[in-house]
């Protein structure tokens, strides 16, 4: 081994700086400081009339967020109907689409002819760009001429209007995601049973347990991580939603299909709407970050026991 | 590495000198347009900057295509707010007049017309509707049409006749009737597409054609809630509903003119900008008329539609050259002259915004061809401003939704509901009084 040398020459001192640098600064500029000017801003009523370019927009403290769940105010409607549509797109995520992929997972976990493919064609929707995806699903939901109204009229149905049915339209918002979701979410179950050894089923067989007990008290428990995992990005995910309204009717009709991130795109170049769009990151950041936080909690706690 | 430094390096002095030998030569005109029409805009306008880079030597055109109308505007104001130069010309749409005005961002072409030997003679040549949204309350004119079109009615001519009909509906009576007649399990009989998400232009034929618009030429002032403007709304509500000639809540955009096309709509209301995609696509005879969107007048007619379209924008924040800005108006000059606005019609299908262009090739013979054509021109005369105020954009928007909500049934009583609209817009126009 070689003796320390006395004194570090100030390089070395400086060289784990000088390294992370790159990357904390991209941080600071893309990440901290926009951080920072969303909150100052969504305590600030932009400057509004003729010329407004050159105004300083004035302090109002937290009356951009007494706006937004204020439903006579134009954007408090838009935004209270857009953040419930918001958690039911997000439960129904996260109840259906996180059950069926895990489901999936378990059947194709299994040795059985062309199960390569079947693998790839639940995985398949993942891989497409979404814009696309859901360009064909709005051919498919087309009222006229889509494809899933020529199958309903050939079983005798009259049809649905399912972009343009205020009731119908989150439903088919709802579907286009947990078509694309599904295969997703399988594929990080799949990584998780194929963690769990083989030979703990054996023993539970040789007990004597039964398929369905030997899922409730061996891989439900041992997928525990990969299923908290998976709950927390699809809800993640869903609260990140807006490329597929950009295509299946940009939040139907009346916002009755409107998300969250969506709206706040869909008002984010008006000058005067700024203060309200800073607000609504404000809200959405803050409760994907509760749910992140509680359901991590609740695991941890729960695993610990 | 090194070498792989010295090629970085090389280039970049190159990428510095070529920048600096254009700037030293030409002046370079950023040119945003987006395109709402699946014909080649890009070749187009290529096209247009050759022409026009050989009339003109020191001059160079940076055609940018900028996506839909939409994003265009989203584009140009995100890059200004944010302290970005922007383009120097843009197409967009005539109504976002106010929108860059009331910012600071646009010039008037005014004192460009003004400084022009024919200013006046340039400026009459315009049809006086298509102007309208061009120009503000004190008379002041800010830009200059271009890619310009209106709904019109679009009609399977072969399926009228076949049901007895030799013309087409001329008042909204007549159009229910034969809308009627023409319906069946497997064809709507009229499709007007209010779904998705931007209903507010074709409502404003049913209200134009009612007798009351509502914009006028204050910016100031929206009238949503008069007796005319329910009654356009509740009558377009009835089409999907009591009358049953299309679905509830309205077509689709997009779905519209292919449904005409495979003959699963007898009749459309759709944008001047598909007539050559609709002729050329249509394997029956189509036909071409004013929308018939309101009750019958003196004459039995009940006309009435909105402008629509984009116009050419100039941007200046007080630091252009005057040669830069002659060099950006004789672009817009040179892309609203007959010639070029003969080729864009006659290419596209939108209304050659200015009448010497109708008497110019090649939409002369096209339009003598297809009186098509000529239809939406004609039109005009019974035509009026696309909704603009202050505020458009948010305006704008609590009129879609306002309508959205009325079309599928969603508020029941439509007077209630506009009159909610009303206050809110009265609300936000009043800090522009």
């Amino acid at each position: 081994m070689r003796a320390q040398t006395p004194r570090k020459p100030l390089v070395s001192y400086l060289q784990p700086y000088l390294l992370i640098a790159p990357t904390l600064i991209l941080v600071l500029m893309f990440n901290v400081l926009p951080a920072i000017r969303t909150v100052s801003d969504s305590t600030h009523r932009p400057a509004r009339g003729l010329n407004a370019a050159g105004k300083a927009p004035e302090y109002v403290g937290l009356q951009n967020f007494h706006d937004l769940f204020d439903e006579a105010h134009y954007m408090g409607a838009r935004f209270l109907r857009t953040f419930r549509n918001t958690l039911v797109f997000a439960l129904a995520t996260v109840v259906i689409a996180v059950p069926l992929g895990l489901l999936l997972a378990l059947l194709l976990n299994h040795k059985q002819p062309l199960l390569g493919l079947w693998r790839f064609a639940v995985f398949y929707p993942s891989l497409l760009p979404l814009i696309g995806a859901a360009s064909i699903w709005s051919f498919i939901f087309s009222d006229s001429i889509g494809l899933a109204n020529a199958v309903l009229k050939s079983l005798g149905h009259p049809g649905l209007n399912w972009l343009g049915d205020r009731n119908l339209v989150l439903l088919s918002v709802i579907i286009v995601n947990i078509w694309k979701q599904a295969g997703y979410f399988m594929i990080f179950f799949l990584a998780g049973l194929q963690n769990i050894p083989r030979d703990i089923y054996e023993s539970a067989s040789l007990d004597g347990a039964s398929d369905l007990q030997q899922f409730a008290a061996l891989t439900l428990p041992l997928l525990r991580r990969t299923l908290l995992f998976v709950i927390v990005i699809s809800f993640i995910f869903a609260f990140q939603t807006v490329e597929q309204l950009q295509a299946l009717g940009e939040g139907g009709p009346n916002d009755s299909a409107n998300l969250l991130l969506y709206l706040i795109f869909q008002n984010i170049s008006e000058r005067r709407n700024w203060g309200y769009v800073n607000a609504m990151t404000i809200v959405l950041i803050g409760v994907v970050l509760t749910f992140t936080i509680a359901n991590f909690l609740l695991f941890e706690r729960d695993e610990s026991n | 590495m090194s070498f792989y430094r010295i090629a970085c390096l090389a280039l970049l002095l190159f990428a510095m000198t070529a920048g600096a030998a254009l700037a030293q030569d030409d002046i370079v005109i950023d040119f945003y347009f987006p395109s709402a029409t699946a014909n080649d805009a890009e070749g187009i306008f290529q096209r247009y900057a050759d022409m026009f880079e050989e009339e003109n030597p020191g001059i160079t055109i940076n055609s940018v295509f900028s996506g839909s109308y939409t994003d265009t505007r989203n584009t140009i104001l995100t890059e200004l707010q944010g302290g970005g130069a922007g383009p120097d010309v843009a197409v967009m749409l005539s109504i976002d007049l106010y929108s860059f005005a009331e910012e600071g961002y646009i010039v008037p072409a005014q004192t460009f017309i003004d400084a022009m030997a024919d200013g006046d003679a340039y400026i009459s040549d315009f049809f006086p509707a298509l102007m309208a949204n061009g120009v503000d309350e004190m008379g002041t004119v800010w830009s200059i049409p271009f890619q310009r079109s209106t709904p019109i009615l679009y009609y399977n001519a072969d399926l009228l006749a076949e049901a007895g009909y030799d013309s087409p509906p001329t008042n909204n009576a007549e159009l229910v009737e034969i809308a009627q007649a023409l319906t069946t399990d497997e064809r709507d009989g009229l499709l007007v597409p209010v779904a998705g998400g931007f209903p507010i232009w074709m409502y404003q034929s049913f209200a134009i054609a009612y007798g009351q618009n509502i914009v006028s030429d204050d910016p100031t002032e929206v009238y949503f809630n008069t007796p005319e403007a329910v009654a356009a709304v509740e009558f377009v509500r009835s089409l999907g509903t009591d009358l049953g000639v299309g679905p509830a809540g309205g077509a689709a955009w997009g779905d519209t003119p292919v449904a005409f096309l495979a003959g699963q709509a007898a009749m459309i209301y759709h944008t001047t900008g598909n007539l050559s995609r609709i002729l050329d696509g249509a394997d029956f005879e189509v036909g071409v008329w004013y929308l018939p969107s309101g009750p019958a007048g003196d004459d039995g007619a009940g006309y009435g539609s909105p402008t629509g379209g984009g116009n050419l924008y100039i941007f200046d924040d007080g630091s252009k050259s005057d040669e830069e800005l002659d060099a950006i108006w004789k672009w817009v000059v040179f892309l609203s002259s007959p010639e070029i606005q003969s080729d864009w019609g006659a290419t596209t299908g939108y209304i050659a915004s200015n009448a010497t262009a109708w008497e110019t090739e090649p939409l002369a013979s096209r339009a003598m061809e297809y009186p098509q054509y000529g239809v939406a021109r004609d039109q005009l005369q019974y035509a009026d401003k696309e909704f603009s105020s202050y505020a458009t954009i948010t305006i704008q928007g609590i009129i879609n939704k306002t309508l959205e909500s009325i079309l599928t049934g969603e508020s029941e009583d439509a007077q209630a509901a506009m009159d909610a609209a009303q206050a809110q817009i009265d609300g936000i126009l009043a800090e522009y009084k």
